[in-house]
């Protein structure tokens, strides 16, 4: 559906995109994980037409974005990071506004909004002006309006950015209410959690270059992040007793012992009754799976949010 | 409170836009107006205002009055025919004509009312009072001077029918001496002097000063909301719908073409709206003046409108919008005749005040509302300039939002 390959981007002295390449399959939905300006809204205007990228090639549904932006236009639905509604007009009158850009017949625009705004829950609001509204509906009218065309992709930066969290859920639900009736959809965000819940393939994104992508297994594989088994017990353990009784890597710091698993699961029980036939008292026990965010540390040695 | 005071001016002085808007901005202004009403003050040089002179008689009397004249200091006299002086005087380039009719010498000698007359544009009321004003003063020290003595001459050769002529030279010297240390003329002398006064374009008291307020307020304030509204296009990038726009079918050209169509439509409404009141309130006359004024409008609305997005395709942001429009448009509302008119300015001064939009849209208004000049002519041309302000800066708009709209990161 979608082909990225080499994509370049500079912008006066700053290379903004450094070589990008990736691809997303009919009905997938890709995220763009990457801390702020690392290149993903960037990547988002490229693929959106916005403008062409430096060098490189950008297919989406077989056609060319250099070649043919407007044919391009037609299938892709962008929801732009910012609130981009016209605040005094009311919710209908913007969704009548951004749909009849694209030409869709009165009759059937009219239709298409009524059911966008049963969808995003908002039709008994929809004559309220933009600015009454809170956040989370200014967003989801946000993501409503990128839909009118009924777009085969589509296209979200960073949508959540300020929302509360139940507000989030929603549009979290709303999207995944989309891919299942079978949208491509690519999601930037900083978010790992994010990511984690949307997507089925993940690009890890960082200073203009994409340093991992998978799924988020296969990722955990290729940056070799284990899940890690905490037990804390009475007295500090000996790490070469524990190490040589579980046949995993042990690290102990003060009364903490740290077990380094690949399955948490499976080795659990293992790691209780080896510390407790070592004599180990045991006073708690927690499980840090092996998440994104890890992932992002081991890969681009820093923080998702610096 | 120190330690506020040294923040407040810490951070005043930090901001370079409010800095400049509280000192900059009111010196370029001090400047622009302090010039406008005839510059610095030990300026000696005397600002002359142009008077046409129709000489019909061509006689020495009529030479030696029109030398009188130019050597006045704030007169300067431009000799030409009285056809193309009312011809000038319609279309607005001059302001007022003198005219020695034939036989104006024998009246002088006659002691006859005078053949002559000063013809002139009642919309410029008061620069025409002021030429009227030391034209006077001047004709009564030249022509007053040669119609008196032709007096006292035949005084004396009617008193004294008898006295030799070396007498009658030695009187009428002694009585010329004492009778020009006086410079006054007898009451007979002045009626018969008086200067015929003629309004060029047909007369409508007090219609003058309502179609300068209208016309004047109208045109700057069209160029006030113009540049707010174009400024929308800087509101729309800070909040993305630009952006959004640009993700749509819709051509970059369209968003600019679009503004601009919604300008000049608002524009037209706004000096429609402005005339219609003027007509309801103040009775100004535009019953019988539809067509030409409904041009004009639309030629003042496509120049005011491409000043507007132009204007907001520059700036980088509505801060500097703010400070750029009020620069611009206060200077152009002073040379281009919003704010006072241009005559008071000096000449190089209202030379330049064609550079102005509201000159030409202003002389415009006048032209249909005061000098009731058909559609056609100087109309034409005055429609035509405004047309072309408009064109050349929506293609400098295009140009510069490409360049800094359209940048978008």
């Amino acid at each position: 559906m979608i082909e990225v390959k080499d994509i370049y981007k500079t912008y006066g002295k700053t290379q903004a995109v450094k070589g990008i390449r990736f691809s997303i399959k009919d009905g997938e939905c890709y995220g763009l994980l990457g801390p702020n300006g690392a290149g993903k809204s960037t990547t988002i205007n490229m693929l959106s037409t916005l403008f062409p990228p430096d060098s490189g090639e950008i297919v989406i549904d077989g056609l060319d974005i250099k070649k043919s932006p407007g044919d391009v236009k037609k299938i892709l639905g962008v929801v732009p990071q910012e609130i981009a509604l016209y605040a005094n007009f009311t919710a209908w009158e913007n969704m009548l506004f951004w749909g009849g850009l694209h030409s869709i017949p009165k009759s059937e625009l009219h239709k298409k909004a009524q059911d966008l705004l049963v969808f995003v829950g908002l039709a008994d609001r929809k004559d309220e002006t933009i600015k009454s509204y809170s956040g989370g509906m200014k967003r989801r009218i946000n993501l409503a309006c990128a839909l009118l065309h009924s777009p085969k992709i589509l296209l979200l930066d960073e949508p959540t950015v300020g929302v509360d969290p139940q507000s989030r859920n929603m549009i979290f639900e709303l999207i995944e209410q989309l891919n299942r009736e079978g949208m491509t959809i690519i999601y930037t965000t900083h978010y790992m959690e994010e990511a984690e819940r949307l997507c089925d393939r993940i690009g890890i994104i960082d200073s203009g270059l994409i340093v991992a992508q998978g799924t988020l297994e296969e990722l955990k594989k290729q940056s070799e992040v284990k899940d890690v088994i905490v037990v804390e017990c009475g007295k500090t353990p000996d790490e070469s007793l524990l190490s040589a009784t579980l046949g995993l890597p042990v690290k102990a710091i003060d009364h903490t012992v740290y077990i380094e698993t690949s399955d948490s699961k499976k080795d659990l029980t293992r790691c209780v009754i080896g510390c407790s036939n070592a004599g180990y008292e045991i006073h708690h026990i927690d499980i840090q799976k092996a998440n994104l965010e890890n992932v992002f540390l081991k890969m681009t040695g820093k923080q998702l949010r610096d | 409170m120190r330690k506020i005071l040294a923040k407040e001016l810490k951070s005043f002085f930090k901001d370079k836009r409010a800095f400049l808007l509280a000192f900059l901005l009111p010196i370029i202004l001090i400047t622009v107006f302090s010039l406008a009403f005839g510059g610095g003050g030990n300026n000696d040089t005397v600002r002359q205002l142009p008077l046409l002179v129709a000489d019909e008689d061509k006689s020495a009397v009529t030479i030696k009055t029109i030398n009188d004249i130019d050597s006045a200091k704030m007169i300067e006299v431009i000799p030409c025919s009285f056809d193309s002086a009312v011809d000038l005087i319609r279309t607005g380039k001059r302001t007022s004509v003198l005219v020695f009719r034939k036989g104006f010498s024998d009246s002088v000698k006659a002691m006859k009312k005078l053949p002559w007359e000063f013809q002139y544009d009642a919309a410029r009321a008061e620069e025409t009072g002021m030429l009227q004003s030391l034209l006077t003063r001047t004709l009564y020290g030249s022509v007053g001077k040669i119609m008196s003595r032709q007096a006292i001459l035949k005084n004396i050769s009617a008193q004294f029918p008898f006295m030799d002529s070396a007498t009658r030279r030695t009187v009428f010297a002694q009585v010329t001496k004492n009778f020009d240390a006086g410079n006054s003329a007898n009451n007979d002398t002045q009626n018969n002097m008086k200067l015929n006064t003629v309004s060029v374009v047909s007369a409508k008291p007090g219609n003058v000063g309502l179609v300068h307020a209208v016309a004047g307020t109208a045109v700057m304030m069209l160029l006030f909301s113009l540049t707010g509204m174009g400024g929308a296009l800087l509101d729309e990038k800070e909040q993305g719908t630009l952006k959004r726009l640009l993700y749509s079918p819709v051509q970059s050209s369209d968003i600019l073409l679009g503004k601009m169509a919604a300008t000049v439509i608002v524009a037209s409404f706004q000096l429609v709206v402005m005339f219609l009141f003027s007509a309801t309130v103040f009775h100004l006359q535009i019953a019988t003046k539809i067509v030409p004024l409904a041009i004009m409008i639309l030629a003042t609305a496509i120049a005011c409108s491409g000043f507007g997005v132009f204007l907001a395709t520059v700036a980088r942001s509505r801060q500097q919008l703010q400070g750029l429009s009020t620069l611009i448009i206060l200077s152009m509302s002073v040379i281009g005749g919003s704010m006072i008119p241009t005559f008071v300015m000096p000449p190089w001064m209202q030379s330049i005040s064609v550079f102005s939009i509201n000159y030409w849209s202003i002389q415009g208004f006048y032209d249909i509302l005061w000098r009731d000049l058909p559609i056609g002519g100087i109309l034409l041309e005055r429609v035509g300039v405004l047309l072309a302000i408009g064109l050349v800066l929506t293609i400098l708009s295009f140009r510069f939002f490409r360049k800094n709209v359209l940048a978008l990161d």
